[in-house]
């Protein structure tokens, strides 16, 4: 995959936040977490295991053809007190994905609750972000 | 037979009567006390679901160790860790093939615990790896050649309000902390609590290993919330879905481009 993959696709807003640190069990040195790239596409999967939940959807690059994107998150428990269950993404659901993208071009991402900001939005506006809702 | 019918009712008693997955906050006795009267506080009761509050150290007792033996720094330089200073993609953190998170490291994990105080022992329930650790309170010594574990043999005792946890005979496989500090099977560990307030308790923790360290390390104190309402979910680490997660996402990401 080459490095400019993620130029090259639906990207309609990079920002750059000032990030507290990532909060991954193993750290996120893989991804670019003062970034934050929006893409949008058509979920494949929703993966929701230990330690990682993941969600896969296809994205058109600009020649119209569907690059399947694989996007980290937290685990299963995280997610459940953010407010999400194993069917809140589901095949099929038209999202657009606020993330931190892979430094090094590949259509990978992390989306979670170390990075606020990150957020999956769906085509009715509604949007599941990571934070947790519990009371601290 | 009868000895387990009446342990297992003690303990289910006690369990019935902690304020465990309870708010921590403890209220006046009157409605009409002020916040600025003395509340009433058990400061042996650490009960309940806690969570490390961010800090120095992240997750791990810290970069700020003492220095290495030549045994330690060899150590040192082999791991690859995710965080800190030679953070870096991929790597070869145990935890990323679900090998046991270990001890001290898993006090610093970013999820809820749960304390658990029923006789004779005091239980940390930690949802990463859903994993219950056992501080002995009856009394009992540490064993003087204890089998190395991976957590180790822990006894406990109150000084004054403070819990003391002592603890050796761990093996060598794990890390620290996040950023790859690691120790031996020498390791001894002692941890301080003492709630400094209704909802705070302040660790201490001292680790002792001449194998690896020049000296003891005193890690930064941290400090640890309570977290009302939160039950301890099922977080187990599962080998064989890290594996496909590895090779869907965590492999791609770290991959080298040539740059």
């Amino acid at each position: 995959m080459k490095n400019g993959t993620i130029k090259s696709l639906a990207i309609v807003l990079s920002l750059i936040f000032l990030c507290t640190p990532a909060t991954a069990h193993h750290g996120n040195s893989a991804y670019d977490e003062q970034a934050r790239v929006s893409i949008k596409g058509v979920v494949t999967e929703f993966v929701w295991t230990n330690p990682h939940c993941q969600i896969y959807l296809d994205v058109k690059d600009k020649n119209g053809k569907a690059v399947n994107w694989g996007v980290e998150t937290n685990s299963p428990a995280i997610l459940t007190r953010a407010g999400w269950t194993s069917r809140s993404v589901k095949p099929g659901d038209e999202v657009t994905i606020i993330m931190c993208p892979a430094k090094n071009g590949a259509p990978v991402a992390y989306a979670g609750s170390g990075d606020p900001g990150t957020k999956v939005i769906f085509s009715s506006g509604r949007e599941l972000d990571f934070q947790d809702k519990t009371t601290k | 037979m009868q000895t387990l019918l009446f342990g297992s009712i003690a303990v289910m008693t006690a369990l019935a009567f902690s304020p465990s997955a309870m708010p921590q906050t403890v209220q006046p006795k009157s409605t009409s006390q002020s916040s600025t009267v003395p509340l009433r506080l058990d400061p042996h009761d650490l009960s309940g679901v806690w969570q490390l509050a961010p800090g120095g150290g992240g997750q791990g007792p810290g970069d700020n160790f003492p220095p290495l033996t030549p045994w330690g720094q060899a150590r040192y330089d082999a791991n690859k860790p995710g965080y800190g200073p030679k953070a870096a993609p991929g790597g070869n953190d145990p935890i990323l093939k679900c090998d046991p998170i270990g001890f001290p490291r898993i006090l610093f994990q970013i999820w809820p615990f749960e304390i658990i105080q029923i006789p004779g022992r005091v239980l940390m329930f930690f949802e990463g790896q859903h994993t219950i650790r056992e501080i002995w309170m009856d009394g009992r010594k540490l064993p003087a050649d204890p089998e190395p574990t991976w957590y180790g043999y822990s006894v406990g005792k109150w000084d004054g309000d403070t819990l003391v946890v002592e603890t050796i005979g761990f093996n060598d496989k794990t890390w620290l902390g996040a950023q790859g500090q690691p120790h031996s099977d020498q390791m001894r560990t002692v941890e301080r609590y003492r709630r400094v307030d209704p909802t705070t308790i302040q660790l201490n923790l001292t680790i002792v290993d001449p194998k690896t360290y020049t000296k003891a390390w005193e890690a930064e104190p941290r400090l640890i919330k309570p977290r009302p309402g939160v039950e301890i979910l099922e977080s187990f680490c599962v080998a064989s879905e890290e594996e496909e997660f590895a090779r869907r996402i965590r492999q791609p990401a770290a991959q080298q481009t040539g740059k």
